[in-house]
């Protein structure tokens, strides 16, 4: 089978740029075919957090774990930390001994790409407090997952098998005032894992601004 | 003495208060620096049962930037769009024009770029009754997208558009035209999608045979089925477009039928069509569909809030202290340079008390006692009924924030109205007891109570637009609060506010320091006319700011009609009946003729000189300039806000300050609320205000740091050496 011209066909050069386009298009999109499944084991990684810590998502085996993609300069990161629903379900199950990680795929040419110091200033600053920030700057983390937006959340259950993928709530909007009518689609999961149930909203969709990935 | 302003005063306060604040001029246009975007209709034949109607939003893109298609894709979120429609017309879902698929990085969204008109069908149903009064109805929309290049900004608008019932409305006809030749074309049954591990593989039969052999785009409207970047193939098998595509490792959907488009680009002609196509096996398990009953979702929804709760816990202030706060606001209000006019106004009324002692000293100290109490009561019933209205506006959705009054060009020609009365009266070119029925007056003479309660209203009507120190923390606070504390609050402003002339009234010891009446009286009222006249100054300033210069002329001009009507009416006899209508006349025919151009807002001049020093602020602005490791000051600022434009003459303009600045490289952003701008609203929202001034610091990766409202220099050289 012939690959799937992306741009539109003008002309046999316009096919022919095309096809080269494709071949790159097909070399990335090996690793969004590698892409995390629900029920599948969870991706493994070893990145630094904001200290320069080496951190890896092994050490946590035997408890909950919360995957936050996150970048401060995407308005709807902004809608769910300004609001303190973020913070506060950080706070909330964090102290109920589940580990919380979040993380930053944001490439350092990137506009609102923030150095590990200000990243951490900028959470705290917001009542942040995820067990540990981590830093993506080359994507591999944030790929391995299929994260495509900020944010998106992911939960990890004690064996490393991944549960939830998916949006934070069900309403797509950057209004904060959606947040009291949304199903916060986390919590529901984390409060059903917890509890040792199945969690009944495995998978959602993500909304926010696509993770600025390094090319 | 025939004085009796207050009344009148009254009135057109009166006549203000019932003017809808939220009265804007109507506009189908809304221009963001990324996107134009318009509310266009299309109806050839009229508004009628049974005759074609469509309504549209047309956005245009800046170069490189986009919104989104139904399913966005990766990321993004579909344009939305919320319409407020006369009884009898139905508006139907946006009929989606093709998108285009836009590769961001590693992953790819659907949308549009350049021009493109989102199209709704709108059926005029049986009950559709045309009004009986106007030749036309009005359309209102809200609208809310999402535009991003790399970067997103949520934005949204909100649209007016008269639309004539009989006449046919077909401006954009060329425009809805090319939308419905984008709309994809319906293909027969017969196609279908196959579930193979984790690709589908679509079959689409009753393509023209024209297409054989050409290479198609596709779309399939349900998001989060299929890898949106994913490598995928096409083939043609005999008159079979065949497709071999990635399901989303996440997918959180199972369509069925499954929706899809396909499109190509065909001579400069976009082509496409659609189906929905049956989806031949069960959707691998493991996935459920996110779709609940209604019943669920609320049930789910309440839970979540009921959690959500507390998580907000940390932000709730003692609200005795914001009452104290108020307090002290209110009574600092009386200190505030834009209160001055009304001191004017009080001053003049306790003169006037100084003068009725002077008859029973007993009955003189019982009047001024009411008289303060009244007074007192004018101020806290008035802050009450302004933040009742605030709370009604923020309960209607209104984006508004304290001062919102003189964002209105219609209030602030108002209230220069008022003012030139006032002036004109106090300088003596006429006597409001002229023209006021006797009995009325009769009244308002024997009830000095009721003019102490009046000048009351008058002194909030024109002291809200300040928020002093204390108040706009307070009344952040109070907008925030549930209904009944928040009104509270607002009276403990008033309170405040009333506090000094309440205490002079109690205790009449503090009253002999006033100087004893006199002829000086006369000559003080006819001095406290120049306060008036240069508030006016003032108002056409603001004016100028929000209908340029043409709405400000036409203002001194139906002032100046308006000071005609007045000494003519304050003639007498035959000559006042002649002159009076003739001035009268010109006047309302002045103001029919030049009325627009006063209330025609212009478009903000945000065009920043290169190397000047400030810029104007944008909402994401701050963020981009701090991800570059610079700070960032931003001045919240009005030109009606005289807090404001002192602070900006003095501590911004200290040469200590800007040496300051400049030496830290802090990127100065400049925030102009003098029209209404609901993204400088929701900042200070975000900021725990509601009114201007608001000065803001801004370090990478530092909470911010808000200065005070009366910002000083060795306050802000502190602050500046901290970062």
């Amino acid at each position: 089978m012939r690959p799937a011209n992306q741009a539109p066909s003008l002309g046999r050069r316009a096919t022919l740029l095309g096809a080269a386009c494709l071949a790159t298009t097909a070399l990335w999109s090996g690793h969004a075919q590698a892409a995390a499944s629900v029920g599948q084991p969870a991706p493994a990684f070893t990145l630094q957090d904001t200290s320069g810590k080496t951190r890896t998502l092994a050490e946590f085996k035997g408890k909950t774990v919360v995957l936050e993609w996150v970048n401060p300069g995407c308005p709807f990161v902004r809608k769910h930390y300004d609001s303190s629903n973020m913070p506060g379900l950080q706070k909330e199950f964090t102290g109920r001994q589940v580990v919380w990680l979040a993380i930053n795929s944001t490439e350092k040419a990137a506009l609102d790409y923030l150095e590990p110091p200000a990243l951490a200033a900028w959470i705290q600053g917001k009542a942040g407090t995820p067990t540990a920030t981590l830093m993506d700057e080359e994507g591999t983390a944030g790929k391995a997952y299929g994260a495509r937006t900020t944010p998106h959340m992911y939960i990890v259950d004690p064996q490393g098998t991944l549960v939830y993928a998916g949006g934070i709530d069900s309403i797509p909007s950057a209004r904060a005032s959606d947040i009291k009518t949304a199903t916060n689609y986390v919590r529901q999961g984390l409060n059903e894992a917890l509890g040792g149930k199945p969690i009944s909203t495995a998978t959602s969709q993500p909304y926010g601004c696509t993770i600025k990935y390094k090319s | 003495m025939p004085f009796r302003p207050l009344l009148s005063l009254a009135l057109a306060a009166a006549a203000w208060l019932a003017m809808p604040a939220w009265a804007q001029s109507d506009k189908a246009v809304v221009v963001t620096p990324q996107v134009r975007a318009e509310l266009v209709a299309l109806a050839p034949e009229g508004v009628e049962p049974g005759k074609p109607l469509w309504l549209g939003l047309s956005l245009t893109h800046k170069p490189e930037w986009h919104t989104y298609w139904k399913n966005a894709g990766d990321s993004g979120l579909p344009t939305s769009l919320e319409w407020e429609l006369p009884a009898g017309l139905q508006a139907g879902d946006i009929a989606w024009p093709v998108p285009r698929k836009i590769p961001i990085g590693t992953l790819a969204n659907y949308g549009y770029e350049g021009t493109v008109l989102l199209p709704v069908p709108v059926s005029v149903t049986p009950d559709f009754k045309p009004p009986a009064l106007a030749s036309q109805i009005e359309i209102k929309l809200r609208a809310a997208w999402l535009v991003c290049r790399k970067e997103c900004i949520p934005e949204e608008g909100e649209f007016v558009l008269k639309l004539p019932v009989r006449g046919s409305t077909a401006l954009h006809t060329a425009a809805f035209e090319t939308a419905f030749a984008g709309q994809p074309q319906p293909l027969g049954t017969g196609s279908t999608v196959d579930i193979t591990g984790d690709r589908i593989a679509v079959q689409l039969r009753g393509l023209p045979a024209t297409l054989q052999g050409k290479t198609l785009e596709f779309f399939p409207e349900t998001p989060e089925v299929i890898e949106t970047a994913g490598a995928w193939t096409q083939a043609w098998d005999g008159g079979v477009w065949t497709a071999s595509i990635p399901l989303s490792a996440q997918r959180s959907q199972s369509p069925q039928p499954m929706p899809l488009v396909v499109a190509l680009d065909d001579n400069g002609q976009r082509l496409s069509w659609r189906t929905e196509a049956h989806v031949t096996s069960a959707w691998p398990q493991g996935v459920q569909p996110v779709a609940v009953s209604p019943q669920l979702q609320a049930a789910l929804a309440a839970n979540a809030a009921a959690a959500a709760a507390p998580a907000d816990a940390g932000l709730q202030l003692g609200w005795i202290a914001a009452l104290v706060g108020a307090l002290l606001g209110g009574f600092i209000l009386n200190f505030m340079p834009c209160v001055f006019p009304v001191l004017a106004i009080k001053m003049l009324g306790f003169a006037r008390h100084a003068e009725a002692r002077t008859a029973t000293p007993q009955a003189a100290a019982r009047a001024l006692r009411l008289d303060g109490l009244a007074y007192c009561a004018g101020v806290v019933l008035s802050f009450m009924a302004l933040g009742g209205l605030l709370l009604a506006l923020r309960a209607a959705g209104e984006q508004l924030g304290w001062g919102f009054q003189l964002q209105s060009p219609g209030v602030v020609a108002a209230l220069a109205v008022l003012f030139t009365l006032m002036g004109l009266n106090l300088a003596g070119v006429f006597q409001f007891g002229q023209f006021v029925p006797g009995r009325v007056a009769a009244l308002e003479s024997k009830r000095p109570a009721v003019n102490a309660f009046l000048s009351g209203v008058l002194a909030v009507a024109i002291a809200s637009p300040c928020t002093a120190p204390f108040m706009g923390a307070s009344m952040g606070f109070a907008v925030a609060l549930p209904a009944g504390e928040a009104l509270l609050v607002f009276a403990a402003v008033g309170l405040g506010m009333a506090l000094p002339f309440l205490l002079a009234s109690l205790v009449p010891a503090l009253m002999r320091l006033l100087p004893r009446p006199g002829p000086w009286m006369e000559v003080f009222r006819r001095l406290m006319a120049f306060p008036m006249f240069a508030t006016v100054a003032w108002l056409v300033w603001v004016l100028g700011q929000q209908s340029g210069i043409d709405g400000a002329a036409a203002l001194l001009l139906l002032l100046v009609a308006l000071a005609a009507v007045a000494w003519a009416l304050g003639l007498s006899g035959r000559t006042r009946m002649v002159m009076g209508t003739a001035t009268i006349v010109l006047a309302a025919l002045l103001a029919g003729v030049l009325g627009p151009a006063v209330l025609r807002p212009v478009e903000a001049a945000t065009t920043a000189q290169a190397g000047e020093r400030w810029q104007p602020w944008a909402p994401g602005r701050v963020e981009q300039i701090l991800a570059q490791g610079q700070p960032v000051m931003v001045d919240f600022t009005a030109a009606w806000c005289v807090t404001c434009q002192y602070n900006k003459k003095t501590t911004l303009a200290n040469a200590q300050v800007l040496a300051d600045l400049d030496a830290r490289k802090v990127q100065l952003l400049r925030a102009d609320w003098t029209r209404r701008d609901p993204d400088i609203t929701a900042a200070l929202k975000a900021l725990g205000r509601t009114g201007v001034p608001v000065y803001v610091l801004y370090t990478p990766g530092a909470a911010p740091v808000v200065l005070s409202e009366i910002l000083g220099v060795g306050e802000l050289r502190s602050a500046i050496a901290r970062l």
